[in-house]
């Protein structure tokens, strides 16, 4: 039922210095503020309610996307809809590009932005499933400098993350695949967010798996789980009992919950199914 | 039509269309009156409780609030509305029977301040037990909803069934004719199963809103309604006001689909602004509008018999439906799926009980085709099952059986005009019956239902002085495009180019009388009595003619624009002028009722026929709509275009339900009272291949032999799907939504998962 949108004091700075300064004055009072798709709509729904808002929008040189040291840097700012169109994402992580163009609609994407998705921690997210596969970072900064963090170390529960009261997302950098190697990103949607996501990195030659590919399932708990795939190490990409317990394992990866988008046991059931997909992929098949 | 300008026929442009795609036509939420006064309501937390005290010391200290309204409140009105039985109060009095249910409306300065202060208000319950099920609401030991029952009003015109009963029916109703005992008793194959149809909403652009402005002249309302003269009724009622003392006007409606029928925030925001003296603005968003109408959801338990070569000897339904707090318009959505549950098939023994209940759930109304899709969903797929059965082919069993043109549905009710062995035979065509193509399955669902229209309707034409015309209906524009339709009527009737006539609509203060906007009626019913005033004013204008010209008023002739007088043209706007001498303008008037051509009911018989080709995905459950057929049997199509938009709108909405739609109760509350978890299509949802079909064998009552269309696909489309599925996989889907998950159990085990069968007898 409508709630009344608490009032709140809109910060406007226009350096980075200046948002940890806030950040580190307001504390826990005070949200991050970009595309506001995820934040506004739950401040509405009066789910939560902040007296400080920060909007990063104006702070210079954290919305350029370039391809610098093997990696793809992403400004925090930089909207959805920038990323999957920047050439040097379409180029250098055709992967990325394809699962930003199909994160929510399109009124979403000119407005939500990478670090906004990863900060806000919605489990039912596309983004960190493959992050977590390609070894992407979450790059921030606070009073004390710059740091970084891998995805597990960024996603530490629903709605909760790594990043402290008073730092903020800067960039995030995502490794450009080796030559060989394939990323790939599947997910089953019912509603308005991902039921099952599962992303996978990995590089096949002569027919086999060079290396246990990184496999990770999203959506499903609360943070991307990462799947022991050992048995296919090396393995043929005929094995389908090495390719059986791999998709055994992803299922098992993960502690699905009965919701409107599907029962744990069919949640768990499409966790396979992708599974085995996305590896198909790798292999080469449609 | 001679030697006229065709008008009719074409797929003229919408009149209405540039307006609506550019944002520049305005629908009630977007009226605005001077010194306008906001309100908000606050609503039950409970789904049945005793209210012990409303606490609003508070929130009338908060900034802005102009005052409070409650149950407490309503002394001096009549509270209840409702246009079968007023049974539904304007906000809770003493008992709450919905989690959900309006319990007061906080009236400020702003919407935000307006909002704020709702939050404030405190409810104190005392809890009483609740019941969400249909059929637990039918047990003995039941908590009851209504103890004392609402007066019964009646409104609509037609019976539609029997409101009322012990415990908590809403209403019955029941058909039979033939012995079904000896039917069942000779059948060499009896067939029975269980079918549950989903509750749903329909979801419309613009939520319910409405704008009440008390004043000398009585009151005004501006809102999103279909049925003006419907609402006006009941703000009448409640308000003990003359008609002509009640004005509810209604511009565009961002959509309706029968969930705008009958009052919805009206009554609440008209006594606001009569208790405030301010005009009362009320806007609902959705999650409200969700809380305020959804459709009857049903259980049909269904039996038919059937001879050796497949020719149907008796059918039995019992039907169920799930029908919320109030009466609203269950007992006519009942009505409807008792005579729609068999299908247009020669049955000669029939038993049709239908019990609608009371639950403590949000209250059901009508919706895109009232009860048909819910009934037609359970005889369409015995039809299928039958012919798997028997070993005949399904279209073959269905054309065994189909009622012919000309002869009768139901006893004593009109005979079917339309000629659906030839639609099937179109239909089944289209989808490449009976077999598509690898890894795919067609499926067919045919009805013919009863329209709920009453032939009770008014129209007037003014030709003005120089040569235009303005038709005043009371019909609503709600997408539908009646506008562009009755405009294209007039045009043709008056033989006027279409951008010199006006369609004026649904203002209760200017316009004249129509029952309402549903049931498909406008073409039909509207566009007859539009067609009398047009011939009317063309009556007045020969004889001003000869009057003016001093001929006898044989000598005049109806001419494009204007009249012959003794073979000379004269336009209207010469002979208005000559016969006033300055000025001056022609009125026609048309009226329809229960007479002549529309003395039988239905008015007419709106056909469903919509085909499928589906894939699915086996490993997900997840189903693919390859191709959607859907025929236009209208009898004439006086703008094709539009049809095609109706067909289709009507079947991708029942599409939603077939594969994803529905509203959950867990406990006394819905889960899913939003658009992010009530999964309404989107168009990647859209069939990759759409057939649109148009039958025209002017069979209709309508003008040049038109009948109603647009909710049509959308009755047959639910059994259409189940039946691919269950051809393509060898399954029995017997619920809806075939969610993927759905389909994927039913391919494990081939059963859907459900509570343990209650008896339904």
């Amino acid at each position: 039922m409508p709630m009344p949108l608490h009032p709140f004091v809109l910060h406007r700075p226009d350096s980075a210095e200046e948002v940890i300064e806030l950040r580190s004055a307001l504390g826990e009072d005070a949200a991050l503020y970009a595309g506001g798709t995820e934040l506004l709509s739950a401040m509405k729904m009066g789910a939560i309610s902040y007296e400080h808002l920060i909007d990063v929008k104006r702070v210079p040189g954290l919305r350029e996307i370039f391809d610098q040291d093997g990696s793809v840097h992403i400004g925090a700012t930089a909207t959805h809809h920038e990323i999957e169109n920047h050439p040097v994402v379409v180029d250098r992580l055709p992967s990325l590009a394809k699962l930003t163009h199909s994160v929510a609609n399109v009124r979403v994407r000119v407005a939500g932005t990478i670090a906004g998705n990863l900060a806000f921690g919605e489990p039912h997210a596309d983004p960190p499933a493959l992050l977590m596969a390609l070894g992407g970072t979450v790059v921030v900064q606070g009073a004390k400098g710059r740091r970084s963090m891998d995805i597990a170390e960024f996603c530490v529960g629903a709605y909760e993350t790594g990043l402290r009261e008073d730092e903020l997302i800067v960039e995030v950098d995502v490794p450009i695949p080796p030559p060989g190697s394939v990323a790939t990103y599947m997910k089953f949607q019912v509603l308005e967010r991902p039921s099952v996501g599962v992303a996978c990195l990995g590089e096949i030659h002569d027919g086999r798996f060079t290396s246990p590919p990184r496999l990770v399932i999203g959506a499903v708990d609360e943070v991307p789980r990462l799947v022991d795939a050992a048995a296919i190490d090396g393995a043929d990409i005929q094995d389908e009992a090495g390719m059986g317990a791999v998709c055994d394992a992803a299922s098992r990866a993960v502690d699905p919950t009965d919701d409107l988008s599907g029962s744990a046991d069919y949640k768990r059931h499409l966790v396979g199914v992708l599974a085995r997909r996305v590896l198909r992929k790798l292999a080469g098949e449609p | 039509m001679d030697n006229k300008p065709q008008i009719v026929g074409r797929s003229i442009p919408r009149v209405d269309g540039v307006a609506k795609v550019t944002g520049a036509a305005k629908f009630a939420i977007d009226l605005s009156v001077p010194g306008m006064v906001f309100g908000a309501v606050v609503r039950s937390e409970r789904a049945h409780a005793e209210i012990i005290d409303i606490d609003t010391r508070s929130a009338e200290q908060s900034p802005g609030v102009v005052r409070i309204i409650t149950g407490r409140d309503l002394d001096n009105v009549v509270p209840y509305f409702g246009h079968i039985v007023l049974d539904h109060p304007i906000l809770a009095i003493e008992r709450t029977l919905y989690y959900g249910e309006p319990i007061a409306l906080v009236i400020a300065r702003s919407q935000q301040a307006a909002t704020h202060a709702a939050s404030q208000v405190e409810v104190e319950y005392r809890e009483l037990p609740y019941v969400t099920d249909a059929l637990e609401a039918l047990k003995d030991d039941a908590p009851i909803l209504h103890p004392q029952r609402g007066e019964v009003v009646r409104d609509l015109g037609f019976d539609a069934g029997e409101e009322g009963g012990s415990g908590n029916i809403c209403s019955l109703a029941s058909l039979d004719w033939g012995n079904v005992d000896s039917g069942f008793a000779a059948a060499d194959l009896v067939i029975e199963g269980e079918f549950r149809y989903p509750m749903l909403y329909g979801y419309a652009m613009e939520p319910y809103n409405a704008l009440a402005v008390s004043g000398e002249d009585g009151l005004t309302v501006y809102t999103t309604t279909q049925h003006p003269y419907m609402v006006r009724k009941d703000l009448a009622r409640i308000l003990s006001l003359p008609f002509a003392k009640v004005r509810v006007v209604v511009p565009y409606v961002g959509g309706g689909y029968g969930t705008k029928s009958y009052s919805k925030i009206e009554p609440l925001a008209a006594v606001a602004a009569q208790l405030t003296g301010l005009p009362v603005k009320v806007v609902l968003g959705v999650e409200e509008s969700i809380h305020t109408t959804r459709s009857d959801s049903a259980i049909v338990r269904a039996r038919s018999g059937y001879t050796a070569q497949g020719l149907l000897v008796a059918r039995a339904f019992e039907i169920v439906l799930n029908s919320g707090a109030y009466t609203d318009n269950s007992p006519q959505v009942g009505q409807k799926a008792v005579n729609t549950c068999f299908g247009p098939y020669r049955t000669p023994a029939l038993s049709v009980r239908m019990r609608s209940v009371f639950t403590n759930t949000v209250p059901a109304s009508s919706l895109r085709g009232f009860g048909t899709p819910q009934g037609t969903f359970a005889g369409e797929l015995q039809m299928d099952e039958a012919a798997e059965r028997l070993g005949i082919d399904p279209v073959e069993l269905r054309k065994r059986n189909l009622v012919g043109p000309g002869e009768e549905v139901i006893p004593g009710k009109r005979a079917l005009e339309a000629n659906l062995p030839e639609d099937l035979e179109l239909l089944s065509k289209s989808v490449d019956w009976p077999d598509p193509g690898e890894g795919r399955a067609s499926g067919l669902g045919l009805s013919a239902s009863d329209s709920g229209a009453y032939p009770s309707s008014t129209a007037l034409v003014r030709i003005h002085a120089d040569g235009s015309a303005s038709a005043l209906v009371g019909a609503t524009e709600m997408g539908q495009g009646s506008r562009t339709v009755l405009a294209q009527i007039a045009a043709q009737e008056l033989a006027l180019p279409m951008e010199l006539v006006t369609i004026v609509s649904s203002d209760t203060g200017i316009g004249p009388f129509e029952q309402t906007t549903g049931a498909s009626r406008t073409t039909t019913v509207v566009g007859r009595s539009l067609q009398a005033a047009c011939q009317d004013a063309r009556r007045q204008l020969r004889a001003l003619a000869a009057e003016v010209h001093e001929v006898a008023v044989e000598s005049v002739q109806d001419a494009p624009g204007g009249v012959l007088v003794d073979g000379t043209w004269r336009s209207f706007a010469e002979v208005i002028q000559g016969w006033f001498g300055a000025g001056g303008e022609v009125i026609g008037t048309g009226a329809i009722r229960r007479s002549g051509d529309f003395a039988e009911t239905p008015v007419f018989w709106e056909i469903g026929a919509a085909g499928v080709i589906v894939s699915v995905d086996r490993d997900t459950g997840e189903v693919s709509v390859e191709k959607l057929a859907t025929i236009g049997d209208v009898g004439f199509a006086i703008n094709p275009a539009m049809v095609h938009g109706q067909d289709a709108g009507a079947a991708l909405m029942g599409l939603g339900a077939a594969l994803h739609e529905e509203l959950v109760y867990e406990g006394e509350m819905l889960t899913n009272p939003n658009l992010v978890d009530y999964r309404v299509p989107r168009f990647e949802d859209l069939p990759r291949e759409m057939d649109q079909m148009l039958v025209e064998r002017q069979d209709g009552v309508g003008p040049y032999g038109s009948k109603g269309a647009g909710e049509g696909g959308g009755n047959a489309i639910g059994a259409a799907i189940a039946s691919a599925i269950a051809r393509l996989l060898g399954v029995r889907p017997r619920e809806l939504p075939l969610t993927s998950e759905r389909v994927w159990r039913l391919l494990q085990d081939g059963r859907i998962p459900r509570e343990a069968d209650d008896d339904l007898s």
